[in-house]
């Protein structure tokens, strides 16, 4: 008998509302392993929080399902549990109505980290567009408008694809690039802070040679771009460089990212 | 049944015929199968009350897109672990998407300061019930969760829509941690049973 600890069925509740963390945690489940009883009352109070969850129902964001498709292509399907599968995926196998969940939400995930990020770019690349969108509303026609509609151009692109790349010297990059449209557009975030002295280009680099691809501005808020990059051709890489202020026609320094595209 | 704009009233009304229900167990039988057309259709039975959940916990608009987004992607990838005898695919669904946004929400709290901010009722109900789309099932927990005590409504909600875990929903009502576990599960229960849900 514990008598520190609640008694382990009234933390059903906190349970089912994902309310419990660490020990507290642990210490039901260890619990739920050996209660048929609660295994059952949790999976019905999980019907009840699903209905919390449908009253919270707002809608989503354009282009949520369109990215979540797009990820799916390139991510491979678990396997369904069998009998003989040990059960590693789902370590509470005993849970009857939990056992699915659980075993849908293993821990941490290589490839997690990088999907967010491209998520999180394609929601900044947004916000940078909605800024630019509005900062021309109010001053008409320029350049600003110009790079907007390019930029939008490729995010709206049929072929776009998002890539995601580790800075060597800190901060990482997202890149949506259309080959149809010859076109990338880099945001990057955490780079750097550099000496006035210098500054941050891009190179489109292929068969031909290395290409100035744009310089980086300032980061606004950490967050740096979005830069849009033409003259794409099939099987260039993407390179970044820190090169003097004013930029150089050639790389300068050694590469900090360098990405096929 | 692939396309029905019934996603914001993801269990359909009552006596509605076929239940949405139904159809989400078989087309994520078919997601498991590597149905790409059905994966579509479940991401619009399911986008808006995942995005609304998350967005709910997560606060941040970009943060949330990016669960909301993980969360999708996870039912791609987890789709045949879904057992139908276990319970319904909505409530398989909403446990991957609100476990993901407390993660978030939990990884990036680094001390107690959001606890002790967050101390008025921000994410109560009704605020959550502001943003929420009109639909079927908002009527109806609304209905429900008025059927239950005043600290159990405050329990549920401060755990589900803000992600607070029991210690810190006590701290934050002044109320012992064991009052608040046993509150919250005969608060769950009471909106289980009001709610009609079968198992």
């Amino acid at each position: 008998m514990r008598t520190r600890q609640p008694e382990p069925h009234t933390l059903a509740g906190a349970y089912a509302l994902d309310a419990l963390t660490g020990t507290d945690r642990a210490h039901f489940e260890q619990h739920l392993a050996r209660c048929e009883q609660c295994s059952r009352e949790i999976s019905g109070l999980w019907e009840a929080t699903a209905r919390l969850a449908a009253a919270a129902a707002i809608e989503p964001p354009p282009g949520l399902t369109a990215r979540a498709l797009a990820a799916a292509e390139q991510t491979r399907q678990l396997s369904p549990l069998t009998r003989q599968t040990p059960a590693r995926h789902a370590a509470m196998t005993g849970l009857a109505g939990a056992a699915g969940a659980r075993a849908a939400v293993p821990l941490r995930r290589p490839w997690m980290p990088r999907l967010a990020l491209a998520a999180a770019a394609a929601c900044l690349v947004a916000a940078a567009i909605a800024g630019v969108a509005a900062h021309t509303a109010a001053h008409q026609l320029g350049e600003q408008q110009l790079r907007g509609h390019a930029i939008a151009a490729v995010l709206a692109a049929p072929d776009a694809t998002m890539l995601t790349a580790r800075i060597t010297t800190g901060g990482t990059a997202a890149i949506v690039m259309s080959h149809r449209d010859r076109s990338l557009v880099f945001t990057a975030a955490g780079l750097r802070p550099l000496r006035s002295s210098q500054c941050y280009e891009l190179w489109l680099m292929g068969p031909a040679g290395d290409k100035p691809a744009g310089m980086l501005p300032g980061p606004r808020h950490g967050m740096t771009g979005p830069v849009i990059a033409s003259g794409l051709q099939p099987g260039d890489h993407l390179g970044l460089t820190i090169e003097p202020a004013g930029g150089s026609p050639h790389p300068t320094s050694a590469m900090i990212m360098v990405l096929a595209l | 049944m692939r396309t029905g704009g019934s996603h914001l009233s993801p269990y359909g009304g009552a006596g509605a015929g076929e239940a949405p229900g139904a159809d989400l167990a078989a087309l994520l039988g078919e997601v498991a199968r590597g149905d790409r057309d059905a994966f579509e259709a479940v991401c619009h039975h399911i986008a808006a009350p995942v995005f609304g959940t998350v967005r709910s916990v997560v606060r941040d608009r970009c943060q949330s897109e990016e669960v909301a987004q993980e969360v999708l992607l996870e039912v791609w990838r987890a789709a045949s672990r879904f057992d139908a005898d276990r319970g319904s695919a909505m409530a398989w669904v909403m446990v991957i998407a609100h476990r993901r946004a407390v993660d978030r929400v939990r990884s990036e709290q680094k001390s107690a300061a959001r606890e002790l901010r967050a101390a008025s009722h921000a994410v109560a109900y009704d605020e959550v019930a502001e943003k929420a789309e009109a639909n079927l099932d908002h009527e109806r927990v609304r209905r429900c969760l008025g059927s239950l005590t005043e600290l159990q409504r405050e329990a549920v909600t401060l755990a589900y829509y803000g992600g607070y875990t029991y210690r810190q929903v006590a701290a934050l009502l002044g109320v012992a941690s064991g009052t608040v576990s046993t509150r919250m599960r005969d608060g769950l229960i009471r909106l289980r049973d009001c709610l009609g849900v079968k198992r």
